[in-house]
């Protein structure tokens, strides 16, 4: 017990404890004692009550509700308790009567009953909930002359212990506070060096150096990193079953960048909430919003695409709600929250604002497109290639224009010799489906071939001769049409539909719908409309047009689309019985390729797990390698109608005539405009060949075109559409700032207003969580009325306040937090404190608590001298995904040692030495780890190849530096892992250990190889291995040693 | 107290081999202790302990516990849709312009004395016909593998809910010193749909409470094995002077967490011995090797995995979750199930029949079935010999055996057509609810509280199956 003082336990103390601690407190003790309403009253109403008295409307009996004052006072006559509804019927004797209900799990105890007797005789007092009161001024507690504050947190601590009658402990031993101070700040232990500066530096400004010095370090971002990774559910897979690999640690190391760079807090929120709609959003602000796409994603076949869509935009808003508004917004996902003044239109107002991006529920099973929208990964230097290669499109494109001005002369020379037949050049496909060849359809292009089908399809009596009609199950392979988006192309078909329906295909060059992200391009029937569209991934990254008007059912229409290769939507045209159709633009942004994926060649009337066009009737497909012009696809509807241009005399020809012929020239017989368009098309190639190269990743980006539209989900299933509703936010929480728009920027600026009541107490919480291993309110997840109060409300506040106040600056925060006497205590506890405080609320110690499955593995890593200090990139892999769930190789040198905040995280089977040691899965948002003891722990810890590497490293080192000096061996040793000198015990005990293991190893030298090849790193030539094995032991001992894996 | 006298006084003087069972159980697993949070079961439990068979994919119930005459007799005629009514189908055949039904080619005959119809595919099963409670009504609203698996393993389609095993682990505590109490094993190389850890979770319960995989082969829980050139002496004496270190910190600083970690070291060494000795198999005699048929040689089959079910059940394992995937027969279901039944059927039933042998199948409940059913409709065409059917989640079987259910008895009925439950629906929640109550558990009181709400296995949901207790 040394140094610690003991306590004065007196019925006083344990009073006053009982008091500060907030526990209530049973009838008959402390009569006359003040009953305090939030601590003590309203969580027995919460909890009891608001199941059918509460916010929840539908819930509710009654009509009573008890959640607000008036509600309240309703059943409550202040000063009498025996004059009160609420008292008679929680007293009642007739179980008809007795509240809550006797055969509920509400029921009270007579404890209960009395404290809500008490409460409403001492006047029935009233306070909102405390999270939801905006923060206001914060005195410092008056604390007369006291010597132990170092700074404005220990006024508060310090208060709070005077007022349980406890005295602080003593200050931590220095060798522990930097320890301590290390892994708090950077997550790593202190070097021996570090170490010894430190406990010969007399100065009184010693620590605030190293504190200055640790904020400073780039593995700060690291250490902070790991929490706010948690909360975003960071995964370098995309979840659910499949859970393929995907590409998002860009953000990570934008989260650590951000940390180091101390990026103000409420930016780092606002970046991620929404930095692409800040004005002229930089890639930095614009990649900070992959943060809401980091939820898992689904591709399993078979899947409502819509369905998980929708739990994709839930996960966003709980994640939102969790991590920085410390709410459970899921709660009223189904019906109003039970406990917090959230109702059920509000949870969906808040979902408005993270439903309106243009993604897909399920991503591509069959291409690696990127789930959209995305942001192209692209350095100042290829920004600029991309934007001169643009540059010269535009170029070509204006001399195409020019080429066609000029073409006049040629043009009436060749009106005057011009051709007698109407050739259409360029047709590589020509299906009269007039009948079967065994399971082949003729094709009369020149050198072609048949198309084939299955013979389920039928032969009909056609438009022109016979058609085919669709079994909707068995598609028609053309076998051509595996065309670029820089390609122009055409595609001609009479057909003919008996439906109606909200999607049938009609044609496709695709491998499959969802499961292909549509990739390709392809002609459906949208409720009765035509659209045409060419896509990378669908819905965000394609162009598509709709025709306007419906295709009359049951009746032969000829349909054409021509495309000109320009990637805008502008360019893809609808023709219908030879003119050309109306259409409206539902998607213009395509900016990746559209091959690939499988699936290369046309198919009519079916694709993989798509509507078919069933009973549909198909005939005269033709397809060309071209766009054709309006009197091409004039004549191929009619046969004839170009044919008679051509034959009239040219004096006979109005206005619209020649311009017909004058494309059809430009398109067929004049040289320049063929020469010119090819050079387009090679710049646009050079466009695309750029563009298709650089990566993507997943980021926010509003819908343009169209706004999505939300609506309340009725029992929060994605298909019940209830009321619909705009972005807003619950009217019980700080008023939406005037003029903000109503977007994610809005909901930022709402967000990061000083007048929310909740978002710099959840931040401050979070980081003196960091520091203290527990929030000031210990459950961060939870700022509600279900959730714990705060242990130090007032300092909570305070911070707040000053947090807001200093700009959100968080590594001022951090240091405020680090050089608090507070902070400083010894963690040591005292039997009597142990007894009364068991889990420290008062903070009459510094906590102790096992280090983090990332510093446990760091600490391993850093104190054998193999950690790479190396910053940034894709995910590495250490020896243990090799053990996961789903194995996977394991790197080989670098990546064996990396930090764990870099470690490959695979949502269905993360890293088994993070699971073990109590990591976050990451499934979903998490704003605290658990900290057990397990034996599997410590199998890991002994036995884990990662660790025994570790220890047999240390060892060598120790053999190479103190070679047979056990007694300095086992000193240095036990000083970098633990921080401190062994006393002699430790030292005697520590060397029989080492002398008995290097006796088995002396006797069993192929024992002693063994142990010392276990890992990647080859073991220096020259060493006695038996003493290198006997110091590896000696390590692996103290790595496992409680000084060495507990922060103390 | 010293820590000497601490570590004397329970039996810890010398190698400490028997503190584990002496300690307090809370100072070995952290959070909650090891007894669990109800103390006692709410009222005496029929079953101690739970051997759940999960047959991963979606078995079609139509070809092996839910015959269907009708559907020879209307066989290859369109799914009538006053049927059907709309309700929703996977987007894998739920675009198909046609859906023609199938009449299962098995054949089907009752067994036993009890007359419980069970199809040809399943001979060894059917032997045991009259201790199996057949429910023919189970339903979900889950038509994918993801969320139904999900479902039928935490009560919920989404993930983040902890698994039925880590709430018996949360509610009762752990039984054995030794061993873990929820023990998981997957057939070793089976295709099929992937299974994910978080099946076997503990949610945002506690997490020693989630369950522990055993693998095939030498390690059967991660790290279990000394690394290469570290015996299990040398390692004795390492844990000794380990644990004589953590005394002499205890006596400066007299912290529970140092007698924790103290009892984590012993554990892992026990459980070092005690684990190979489980999945040791090399004693069982061969007549009980032949039951459970070829396979059971095989390390990481489902017969292997069965035989070792039976053994961690003798020795107290609460919770033993088998998986056995590959039961998504969307195309060229005859091949894949009578692929499926030659893995599992001999196994399944030998186990029932080990335990009942052993005097252990009245307190072990059996359950066998899987996520989902599978269509009357064919999926894709309906060939000759050959059709595959889509998952169906309107209705399914399983079957219990033993644990307190009503041997050679069928729950519930489904339509003629095999598409909806016409009597005495059991939805997944009131499965939970079942299983919760044959082990003394009352489904309602069972609660942990997260995020400021009340949440149990059955979620607001479900009923006890009366029909399917003994």
């Amino acid at each position: 017990m040394g140094g610690v003082r003991s306590l004065a336990v007196t019925s006083v103390f344990y009073r006053r404890l009982g008091l500060a601690l907030g526990l209530a407190c049973g009838a008959g003790s402390g009569l006359g004692q003040a009953v305090d309403f939030e601590r003590q009253i309203k969580p027995l109403l919460s909890d009891r009550c608001f199941a059918c008295h509460g916010p929840d409307k539908k819930a509710r009996k009654a009509d009573l509700q008890l959640h607000t004052q008036d509600g309240a006072m309703t059943v409550v006559a202040p000063g009498k308790p025996h004059g009160s509804e609420l008292y008679r019927r929680i007293t009642a004797t007739d179980p008809d009567d007795l509240m809550p209900p006797p055969d509920s799990r509400f029921a009270l105890s007579g404890q209960e009953r009395e404290l809500i007797r008490r409460w409403i005789e001492q006047g029935a007092e009233w306070k909102a909930h405390w999270a939801f009161v905006p923060l206001g001024d914060v005195a410092l507690p008056a604390l007369g002359r006291a010597a132990w504050p170092q700074n404005e947190i220990d006024h508060f601590t310090l208060a709070k212990l005077r007022a349980a009658g406890v005295e602080p402990s003593p200050l931590a031993k220095r060798e522990q506070r930097l320890r301590r101070l290390s892994f708090d700040l950077t997550g790593l232990p202190p070097t021996l060096a570090e170490l010894d500066a430190f406990l010969t530096d007399a100065s009184p400004a010693a620590y605030e150096q190293i504190v200055d010095r640790l904020l400073d370090s780039p593995r700060l971002g690291e250490r902070l990193a790991v929490h706010w990774l948690d909360l975003a559910r960071y995964s370098d897979t995309y979840g659910y079953q499949v859970d393929r690999n995907r590409f998002v640690w860009p953000w990570r190391d934008w989260v650590i960048r951000a940390f180091n760079d101390n990026l103000p807090y409420d930016d780092f929120l606002t970046w991620q909430l929404a930095g692409d709609l800040l004005p002229a959003a930089t890639d930095d602000q614009r990649l900070a919003t992959t943060f809401n796409r980091l939820h898992p994603q689904k591709v399993e076949g078979g899947s409502v695409p819509e369905e998980f869509r929708v739990e994709y935009v839930a996960d966003r808003n709980h994640t939102f709600g969790t991590a920085m508004l410390g709410l459970t917004l899921e709660c009223a996902r189904c019906h109003d929250h039970k406990y917090d003044p959230i109702s059920q239109k509000e949870y969906y107002q808040f979902f408005a604002f993270f439903n309106n991006i243009d993604e897909a529920g399920l991503y591509s099973y069959f291409t690696p497109s990127i789930p959209t929208p995305t942001l192209l990964m692209t350095d100042a230097a290829a920004k600029q290639k991309i934007a001169d290669a643009q540059k010269e499109v535009a170029a070509e494109e204006a001399r195409l224009a020019k080429v066609n001005a000029a073409a006049g002369e040629a043009f009436e020379k060749w009106l005057a010799a011009r051709p007698a037949e109407a050739v259409l050049p360029g047709q590589i496909g020509h299906f009269p489906f007039d009948e079967f060849t065994g399971g082949k359809l003729a094709n009369l292009a020149p050198e072609s071939k048949p198309a084939s089908s299955s013979q389920k399809n039928k032969i009909v009596s056609g438009k022109t001769g016979n058609a085919l009609r669709l079994t909707g199950d068995d598609g028609v392979n053309l076998g051509i049409g595996n065309f670029k988006r820089t390609a122009p192309f055409s595609v001609a078909l009479w057909m003919n539909t008996p439906h109606h329906k909200e999607r049938t295909v009609v044609f496709s060059r695709s491998r499959a719908w969802t499961d292909a992200g549509s990739r390709g391009y392809q002609m459906l029937l949208r409720d009765g409309r035509l659209s045409a569209s060419l896509i990378h991934f669908w819905p965000g990254n394609a162009i598509s047009v709709r025709t306007k008007a419906k295709l009359p059912k049951n009746e032969w229409h000829h349909v054409t689309i021509t495309y000109d290769g320009s990637t805008r939507a502008a360019g893809l045209k609808i023709f219908v019985d030879g003119n050309r159709a109306e259409t409206e633009s539902h998607k213009d942004n395509l900016y990746k390729n559209i091959t690939g994926g499988g699936g290369d060649t046309i198919v009519i009337g079916q694709r993989f797990r798509d509507v078919g066009f069933a009973g549909g009737v198909v005939d005269d497909f033709r397809v060309f390698d071209r766009e054709l012009t309006g009197g091409e696809v004039a004549q191929i509807h009619d046969g004839g109608s170009l044919a008679a241009l051509l034959a009239k005399p040219a004096e006979a020809l109005g206005q619209a005539e020649r311009a017909t012929l004058r494309d059809y020239f430009l398109a067929t017989a004049n040289e320049p405009h063929t020469a010119q368009l090819a050079k387009l098309r090679t710049a646009r190639e050079r466009v695309t060949q750029l563009l298709d190269g650089k990566g993507e990743i997943m980021v926010m980006e509003e819908m343009r075109l169209k706004q999505r539209e939300t609506f309340v989900l009725n029992r929060g299933v994605y298909s019940a559409r209830g009321e619909r509703v705009g972005a807003a936010t619950p009217s019980a929480l700080s008023p939406f700032p005037p003029g903000a728009p109503g977007n994610r920027l809005g909901l930022a600026q709402w967000l990061v207003a000083p007048e929310n009541p909740l978002t710099a107490r959840v931040a401050v919480n979070h980081f003196w969580q960091l520091c203290f291993g527990e929030g000031l309110v210990r459950t961060p997840e939870d700022f509600g009325t279900q959730g714990k109060r705060p242990t130090h409300p007032a300092l909570l506040d305070w911070l707040a306040n000053d947090f807001i106040d200093h700009g959100w600056n968080v590594k001022r925060l951090l240091k405020q937090i680090v050089t608090s006497a507070t902070y400083q205590q010894a963690s040591e506890t005292r039997p009597a404190l142990e007894a009364l405080d068991p889990e420290n609320l008062l903070l009459a110690r510094a906590p102790r608590h096992r280090l983090s499955a990332e510093m446990i593995r760091d600490n391993a890593l850093a104190s054998s001298g193999l950690l790479s200090r190396r910053m940034g990139g894709a995910g590495a892999k250490p020896y243990d995904l090799t053990e996961s769930f789903k194995p996977m190789g394991h790197d080989k040198g670098e990546g064996l040692y990396r930090r764990s905040v870099y470690t490959f995280w695979k949502r269905t089977g993360p890293a088994p030495v993070m699971m073990a040691l109590d990591a976050a899965k990451r499934d979903v948002c998490r704003a605290k780890r658990e900290n057990t003891a397990t034996p599997l722990q410590a199998l890991v810890l002994l036995n884990g190849p990662q660790f025994v590497e570790a220890a047999r490293t240390l060892g060598e080192r120790m053999v190479r530096e103190h070679g047979d000096n056990v007694g300095a061996m086992v000193r240095d040793t036990f000083r970098t892992l633990t921080s401190r000198e062994p006393s002699e015990r430790e030292a005697a005990l520590l060397r029989r250990l080492h002398d008995e293991q290097l006796a088995v190893f002396e006797k069993d030298g192929k024992a002693a190889a063994a142990f010392l090849s276990v890992g990647e790193r080859r073991l220096a030539n020259g060493l006695a291995k038996p003493r290198v094995a006997a110091a590896g032991v000696l390590a692996k001992a103290l790595m496992n040693f409680d000084e060495s894996v507990v922060k103390r | 107290m010293s820590r000497r006298g601490f570590l004397n006084s329970f039996g810890m003087g010398l190698g400490g081999i028997a503190l584990g069972s002496l300690l307090q159980p809370g100072a070995l697993l952290g959070a909650t202790d090891g007894r669990g949070v109800m103390g006692a079961p709410h009222f005496a439990p029929k079953a101690k302990r739970v051997i759940y068979l999960f047959q991963s994919g979606g078995p079609s119930q139509l070809d092996l516990f839910d015959p269907k005459p009708t559907l020879i007799e209307k066989h290859g005629t369109e799914l009538p849709e006053a049927i059907r009514r709309g309700q929703r189908l996977t987007a894998m055949s739920g675009n198909q312009a046609s859906l023609p039904l199938v009449g299962s080619p098995f054949k089907f005959a009752p067994r036993g004395r009890s007359g419980v119809e069970i199809s040809d595919m399943l001979p060894h099963i059917s032997g045991i016909a009259d201790d199996l409670c057949v429910i023919r009504s189970m339903h979900t609203e889950a038509i994918n593998h993801g969320p139904g698996v999900t479902h039928m393993q935490t009560g919920s389609q989404f993930p983040g809910r902890p698994s039925i095993g880590a709430w018996l682990n949360y509610g009762l505590g752990r039984v054995n010193d030794n061993l873990p109490s929820f023990v998981v094993m997957v057939t070793k190389g089976k295709g099929g749909q992937p299974l994910v850890s978080r099946l076997w979770g503990s949610g945002f319960l506690p997490s020693e409470n989630q369950g522990i995989r055993f693998r095939s082969g030498a390690d059967p829980v991660l790290h279990l094995q000394n690394p290469d050139g570290i015996g299990r002496k040398s390692r004795r004496l390492m844990l000794d002077r380990l644990r004589e270190l953590h005394e002499l910190q205890y006596a400066g600083n007299p912290d529970a967490e140092i007698e924790s970690r103290i009892a984590q070291y012993e554990m892992a060494f026990r459980m070092q011995a005690s684990i190979p000795e489980v999945t040791d198999i090399s004693g069982e005699p061969e007549h009980v090797l032949r039951e459970y048929g070829g396979d059971v040689k095989k390390p990481g089959t489902f017969a292997a995995n069965c035989l070792q079910a039976r053994r961690l059940a003798e020795r107290g394992v609460r919770f033993i979750q088998l998986y056995h995937p590959g039961w998504d027969q969307h195309g060229s279901l005859p091949g894949g199930l009578r692929t499926q039944c030659r893995e599992t059927d001999q196994p399944s039933a030998a186990l029932v029949r080990d335990l009942k042998q052993r005097g252990m199948l009245d307190d072990t409940l059996v359950v066998w079935g899987g996520e989902f059913g599978r269509t009357n409709y064919c999926q894709g065409s309906l060939g000759k010999d050959n059709f595959g059917r889509d998952h169906h989640g309107r209705c399914f079987s399983l079957w219990m055996a033993g644990g307190g259910t009503k041997g050679g008895t069928v729950v519930g009925q489904t339509d003629d057509y095999g598409y909806n439950v016409v009597k005495d629906g059991v939805h997944v929640h009131d499965l939970h609810a079942t299983l919760l109550h044959l082990l003394g558990i009352d489904h309602e009181r069972l609660t942990f509280k997260y995020q400021g709400r009340d949440f149990r296995l059955t979620d607001v949901h479900g009923h006890v199956v009366k029909g399917a207790l003994a």
